[in-house]
């Protein structure tokens, strides 16, 4: 049960990262890798303030903000120099590892002893609830746990929800629209540039948010935490529309949430039958490689197995 | 109102590939004025009206629009005077998105767009109204995603959305050459009653002779970079198809003068 709830959490928490590679992958059409330096940055600015004793919401923010310019400055470097979107990403990520380092002073943080959202999720529980476990549907439940799990999902819940409504805006919809045919929006009078800067930067804002909940659920910050978080953004946005056929804007932002949390719990399940932590990241890389190729592979290969038509 | 004023603009300069699309054009055209613009293939049409949108910058000459220089400005900026409709039905849409959407965009073009709900009411309304006008039977799908449409649809709605906003000017480029005959003649019976209904400003391309004569109260006619004709009042009032074509022979026909003198030259000299 702990196992199930902690996979829960950390699915939600990490459903944050895969709204933000949801904008630049499908809205853009950008494999923004910027994500793996934004994670650890979100995570870093938030472990060093709540490490001095800031409010772990302000730290959080804080947290955010640090990847959204991230995430603007890979905009800048595309737009405004014309280098290669990934390219952008990749020198972004980069100097982001520097960043990162210098923002924690060492490679590694620990959070046992300061004030989190975590913390004090815990500490509310515990107020509220009075005793260590709770039952819920007659399982015995710390509950703190209950409490964390409680937490990422207001954190999922209120990001999405915020997110659908965002893109239903004017500003939203030019967006968009910007990923879908820029040669309109342009003729439309939007600045297309401006779009795609301000879009990598919800996405990395986002994604560093997600570093920054991260670091508070596991009690650290660490240099390589981001190694790889980008293919397990695009793996979870692709679960997602797999299970919710991405019909619709709505459905879309669920279907994010919703693959992140299967996604984390199908790996919490293969770690359980000794899959090998290793050999994890070379899984999802396959997986997303599979998801990818897969679909146009198959109707291929149905094309060719079906009897030829008829000539009219 | 435009005004053009010896405008320049060479591709890939310098290189193998070097054209001089646009060799010094000028051309004023009056508020209300309704110009359709005629030319071979490769004669500069679309570079024409690519230089006037923004597209590109020219490397020489000046660009007004309603009394602005908006020579240097981006295109996006030109937008809030401009209206557009391009050849290709997929240019003018978001096709993933659906038609209130796409039309949303288009009631903002030019302007600040801000944190309001992109389909309120007061979009929703008007819009039913207006798409109900073209008699599509478009009223009751405004939720489904403009891509699933027909070209002829998609460039009705493109054209309506290009003048939701009075545009200062309005530019076509072979908006109805990728339609079959019969959309084509919808589009442009639709493109004429807009046109006449708001007086707008228009630089329409067209290789159809018949919408040549029958459309517009003025004829451009470009070869080379250049406006070669330029047909109006009495005259393009009472064009046929036949001196139209006629008009392109003779262009034909000096061109293949052209060659066979530089072919004499080549065997003679070289
Ligand atoms: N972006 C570009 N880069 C290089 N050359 C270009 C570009 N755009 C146009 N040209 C060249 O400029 C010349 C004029 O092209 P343009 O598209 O204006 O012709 P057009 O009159 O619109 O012809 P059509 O009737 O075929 O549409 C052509 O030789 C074309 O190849
Ligand atoms: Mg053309």
């Amino acid at each position: 049960m702990t196992l199930l709830l902690g996979a829960l959490t950390i699915g939600l928490i990490l459903s944050l990262l895969a709204m933000g590679v949801f904008i630049s992958f499908r809205i853009f059409e950008i494999p923004d890798i910027t994500t793996d330096g934004s994670i650890t940055l979100g995570a870093s600015i938030a472990a060093i303030l709540l490490v001095n004793g800031v409010n772990p919401f302000l730290a959080t923010a804080a947290g955010a903000v640090g990847g959204a310019l991230a995430g603007a400055v890979t905009g800048i470097i595309h737009t405004k120099f014309k280098i290669n979107a990934l390219l952008a990403g990749i020198l972004v990520m980069t100097a982001l590892y520097s960043v990162n380092l210098h923002v924690m002073g060492r490679s590694n943080v620990p959070l046992m002893q300061a004030k989190t959202l975590s913390s004090q999720a815990e500490d509310l529980s515990e107020a509220w609830v009075g005793g260590d476990t709770l039952s819920i549907f007659g399982w015995p439940v710390a509950s703190t746990d209950a409490a964390l799990l409680l937490m990422a999902f207001t954190a999922a819940a209120v990001t999405g929800f915020a997110l659908y409504l965002f893109f239903r805006t004017h500003i939203g919809t030019a967006m968009r629209a910007t990923g879908d045919n820029s040669q309109m929006v342009r003729a439309l009078g939007a600045n297309v540039e401006g779009y795609i800067i301000l879009g990598l930067a919800l996405s990395n804002g986002l994604v560093a948010l997600s570093g920054a909940l991260l670091a508070q659920y596991q009690g650290f910050a660490d240099a390589q935490m981001g190694i790889g978080m980008i293919v397990w953004g695009l793996a979870s946005v692709i679960i997602g529309e797999a299970l919710t056929g991405a019909r619709s804007l709505g459905l879309t932002i669920m279907g994010a949430i919703m693959g992140s949390i299967l996604f984390r719990l199908l790996v919490a399940i293969a770690l359980r039958w000794g899959l090998n932590p290793n050999d994890l990241k070379l899984i999802t890389a396959l997986f997303v490689f599979a998801a990818l190729v897969l679909p146009g592979l198959i109707g291929k290969l149905k094309r060719r197995f079906q009897p030829a038509q008829p000539h009219a | 109102m435009l005004e053009i004023q010896s405008i320049r603009k060479t591709f890939n300069p310098g290189t193998v590939n070097e054209v001089r699309a646009l060799q010094g054009v000028d051309l004023v055209i009056e508020e209300g004025s309704f110009v359709i613009v005629l030319g071979m293939n490769g004669s500069g049409k679309s570079t024409l009206l690519n230089a006037v949108a923004g597209s590109f910058f020219v490397d020489a000459g000046q660009i007004r629009v309603a009394g602005k220089n908006v020579t240097k400005w981006p295109e996006h900026r030109r937008a809030k005077l401009i209206g557009r409709v391009f050849q290709n039905p997929f240019s003018g849409t978001a096709p993933s998105m659906s038609i209130a959407e796409n039309f949303a965009l288009a009631t903002h073009r030019g302007r600040p767009r801000g944190l309001g709900w992109a389909l309120s009411r007061g979009l929703m309304d008007p819009l039913r109204d207006r798409i109900a006008g073209l008699k599509m039977g478009l009223e009751n799908r405004l939720d489904n995603a403009i891509g699933s449409l027909s070209g002829g649809q998609r460039q009705a709605l493109t054209l309506l959305m290009a003048s939701w906003l009075k545009p200062d000017l309005l530019l076509l480029d072979e908006h109805t050459a990728a339609l079959d005959p019969k959309s084509a003649e919808q589009v442009i019976a639709l493109t004429n009653e807009v046109i006449t209904r708001d007086k707008l400003t228009t630089l329409m391309v067209t290789h159809s002779m018949p919408q040549a004569v029958s459309l517009g109260d003025r004829i451009i006619m470009m070869h080379g970079g250049k406006i070669l004709h330029d047909l109006q009042g009495p005259e393009k009032k009472r064009l046929r198809p036949e001196d139209l074509i006629e008009r392109f022979n003779a262009i034909r026909a000096r061109e293949q003068l052209d060659e066979s003198a530089a072919d004499m030259l080549r065997k003679n000299y070289i």
